[in-house]
């Protein structure tokens, strides 16, 4: 047992060390691991911080009301009427000033993009003190935050990385109306960073918004409990709203960068049979290039098997090192990539790749995979030849 | 023994090596087939544009309606030619996660701005004269099975029916074409004044004008005049051409296409250097071979176009079927994806690209190969040859 640990330890060192002499080969090998590799990372990323930017925003403790059948923020209407009755439903947590209510405008404006110069839709938000309050991880990162009644706006860091013209101090214009940047926020890199806040009843009334609002988000007594809730707005026929706990809203949206994910799946499993082929012929290359050596060792006694394992070896350190190559590569390019697109609500989401742990995992097999099938076949045609053929062969 | 055999006995020499390399090309010239394709059709929208057409929009956002009057106020001003309104409806078909494209416009102004859309003259006249009545895109119709005459309940996740719910009952009057293949019909509209009599809030807006003007160089002309016009009201607009219009739609999708596509291309040209080296190592293997036919009277030059005839040909055969495959995968997936992408056409352009990929890759494998080959030195071959 332990001759032929000792001879397939031997088989691989000199498989290793004689690399350099079948350099471009496997160079070629590494390159193919590591091209598949990173794309496969580079997608997940993507579908990842979007992911973790969406759902990390929703909390179990809100919950969001608009109006049945609006799939998305922006499609809601609620009127001041509706926003007095909520307050008064059961199940909502209240504070000092009473039920923890926060009624929502939100309304879309051009800012220019950064990475394109040209427009693109972002959310300018309309609350109070108590909209922020509502949302736990707010954190001003400059300046103050807006006086209520002026036409002053607080900027997200998202917008901030994205955007050109929103520093804190400038002015800014949609439409005719003016508005200050007084500050910047931070919500701990979730989509409501993608965002402008402004005072609910300034938007009310620069945009003809008369006293209506378009979303309700009330804190909640019990994390998740929409029952009580759920069953007052049953009751009350004016009350035509639907409810969800604002993690689940999130949560649907964040789900519209999966395909991306699927996107990146596919095209990286195709890549890698085209990978594969290329591999394989390195292999097939290396196999050839030493059978000779390979038939020595084995007229010297060593075994098959160890012959064998040295070829698997050496195809398995060649696709680990593309893989490495490609990890590293895919960190240093994609990881905390600043992106943006559209989002449910048909505004900019600003979200960042992440390359998380489990993604390099993910990596890290498809390497191991690459190297073992492409190691496979040529080491089982090293160790099946006949000694005396490969003496005969010449090179 | 022609050349063309020669070539043959060469590259089928080692049918294994032949057929993984083949491969590699085949796969990525697949992707580079597939994805080209699915990039030019989302960049579609700026090459049908017409040359004189303009988007009038609210500036704050092109979400944010615009006061009825303008439509008149526009039709007046000198340089444009038709003027048309729309409104997005937000509207899907029983299922509300899918989205349909479904506008409430001004009818005969629509159809007059729009000259893509071909409808029988008939069907353009009873869908004029019926208020209820719908004029659906024969890529809708098809999918969902509708024909001329089918009453159809289509619901909006944006307004209210007064008469309570979210759905509108229709009546579908004509179901139009385009006037080139390539003119996306998987949309529908409907006549604004029946919207504007049935929905419980959004009063007398419309989301934004289309105009055609007169001439195209009067483009910049004319906007500039509707901008000023509006401009210190309380609906200030933002006009451009339809084309920067589009343009600037997708890149709000933003970055990431750009990021996705860069990568695909970055494998597309890895993978062709992998295969590439393979292909270039597999003809140095032979320099002693090649010693031995010039020494048995084969010229320099027919040895060089030998050499380099086999890379091409390896590059063209793996190429062209993983152009095809790509061009069956897309036809395959055209339907499916039909609503977000209607568009997906392979072009004559992408076809030419990618054929002038695979002679690159045949040209720059073969090539230092064939000049190795050309210049080879018989006795030094011999010696170094080892055989």
């Amino acid at each position: 047992m332990g001759s032929l640990i000792s001879q397939i330890a031997t088989v691989t060192v000199m498989n290793i060390r004689s690399l350099p002499r079948r350099l471009w080969m496997s160079l070629a090998m590494v390159l193919a691991s590591a091209v598949v590799v990173a794309i496969l990372l580079a997608f997940l990323a993507m579908a990842k911080g979007f992911e973790t930017t969406m759902s990390s925003a929703g909390s179990d403790r809100v919950a969001m009301l608009m109006r049945e059948g609006a799939a998305a923020e922006l499609n809601s209407v609620v009127t001041r009427d509706q926003v007095n009755l909520v307050e008064d439903l059961p199940g909502i947590a209240s504070d000092k000033d009473g039920p923890v209510v926060s009624p929502e405008l939100y309304v879309i404006v051009d800012g220019i993009k950064k990475s394109t110069g040209t427009e693109a839709n972002i959310p300018l938000r309309g609350l109070d003190s108590r909209g922020m309050a509502l949302r736990g991880n707010v954190q001003l990162t400059r300046g103050r935050s807006f006086t209520p009644g002026t036409n002053e706006l607080i900027v997200g860091e998202g917008v901030l990385r994205e955007f050109d013209g929103f520093d804190v101090g400038s002015e800014v214009r949609f439409g005719k109306n003016t508005w200050r940047v007084v500050g910047a926020f931070s919500t701990g890199g979730n989509v409501f960073e993608s965002e402008l806040w402004a005072d609910a009843k300034v938007i009310q009334s620069h945009y003809n918004r008369g006293s209506s609002f378009q979303t309700i988000r009330v804190q909640l007594q019990k994390p998740g409990d929409l029952q009580p809730l759920q069953q007052g707005i049953d009751a009350d026929p004016r009350l035509n709203l639907d409810v969800q706990t604002e993690k689940a809203y999130f949560t649907s949206q964040g789900k519209q960068l999966q395909y991306m994910a699927i996107f990146g799946r596919v095209i990286s499993f195709i890549m890698a049979l085209g990978a594969l082929a290329g591999a394989l012929n390195t292999m097939y290359t290396s196999v050839a290039d030493r059978a000779r050596e390979i038939a020595t060792l084995r007229a010297l006694g060593f075994s098959n098997f160890s012959a064998f394992c040295g070829t698997i070896a050496e195809a398995l350190v060649l696709a680990i090192a593309g893989g490495l190559l490609g990890s590293a590569a895919a960190f240093l390019f994609f990881d905390g990539l600043n992106a943006s697109t559209l989002g449910g609500s048909f505004t900019q989401v600003v979200f960042r790749f992440e390359m998380s742990p489990e993604l390099f995992v993910q990596g890290a097999m498809l390497a191991l995979v690459i190297g073992f099938v492409s190691g496979f076949f040529p080491a089982w045609r090293a160790a099946r030849l006949p000694v005396i053929v490969a003496f005969r062969q010449t090179t | 023994m022609n050349d063309l055999y020669l070539i043959y006995k060469n590259m089928t020499r080692k049918p294994l090596r032949l057929f993984l390399t083949c491969f590699a090309i085949f796969i990525a010239f697949l992707i580079y087939g597939a994805v080209t394709t699915l990039k030019s059709a989302m960049d579609s929208g700026i090459d049908l544009a017409a040359d004189n057409r303009l988007m009038v929009v609210n500036r704050i956002n092109f979400t944010v309606p615009l006061p009825i009057a303008y439509f008149r106020k526009v039709a007046a001003m000198d340089g444009v030619k038709n003027v048309t309104h729309a409104n997005w409806f937000g509207g899907y078909y029983q299922d509300p996660k899918k989205q349909l494209v479904v506008m409430a416009v001004d009818p005969e102004s629509y159809l007059r701005v729009y000259p893509e859309v071909v409808v029988d003259p008939q069907q353009k006249q009873a869908w004029l004269r019926d208020r209820q009545g719908m004029l659906v895109g024969e890529k809708l119709a098809k999918l969902y099975g509708w024909k001329i005459g089918d009453k159809i309940p289509v619901s909006s996740n944006i307004f209210s029916h007064k008469d309570g719910g979210h759905t509108w009952d229709f009546v579908i009057d004509g179901i139009f074409t385009g006037n080139t293949e390539q003119y996306d019909t998987g949309y529908m509209v409907f006549h604004y004044k029946y919207f504007q009599e049935t929905q419980t809030f959004g009063g007398d807006n419309i989301g934004w004008l289309v105009l055609t003007t007169e001439d195209p160089s009067l483009n910049e002309q004319v906007a500039k005049k509707i901008d000023e016009t509006f401009a210190n009201s309380a609906f200030e607009t933002d006009t451009s051409t339809e084309k920067a219009f589009s343009k600037a739609f997708i890149e709000q999708v933003g970055n990431i296409g750009l990021i996705i596509f860069g990568v695909v291309f970055m494998a597309f040209f890895t993978i062709l250097v992998v295969v590439g080296n393979t292909m270039a190592l597999a003809v140095r293997e032979r320099t002693g071979e090649i010693a031995v036919l010039k020494t048995l009277g084969f010229s320099s030059p027919r040895i060089f176009k030998m050499v380099l005839g086999e890379s091409l040909l390896i590059a063209l055969i793996g190429g062209l079927a993983g152009l095809g495959a790509a061009h069956l995968l897309i036809e395959g997936a055209k339907a499916a994806m039909a609503q977000f992408l209607p568009n997906l056409v392979m072009g004559g352009d992408i076809v030419a690209q990618a054929v002038g990929f695979m002679l690159l890759l045949g040209l720059v494998t073969g090539l230092l190969p064939a000049f190795n080959a050309l210049r080879l030195n018989i006795v030094t071959a011999f010696n170094r040859g080892g055989a």
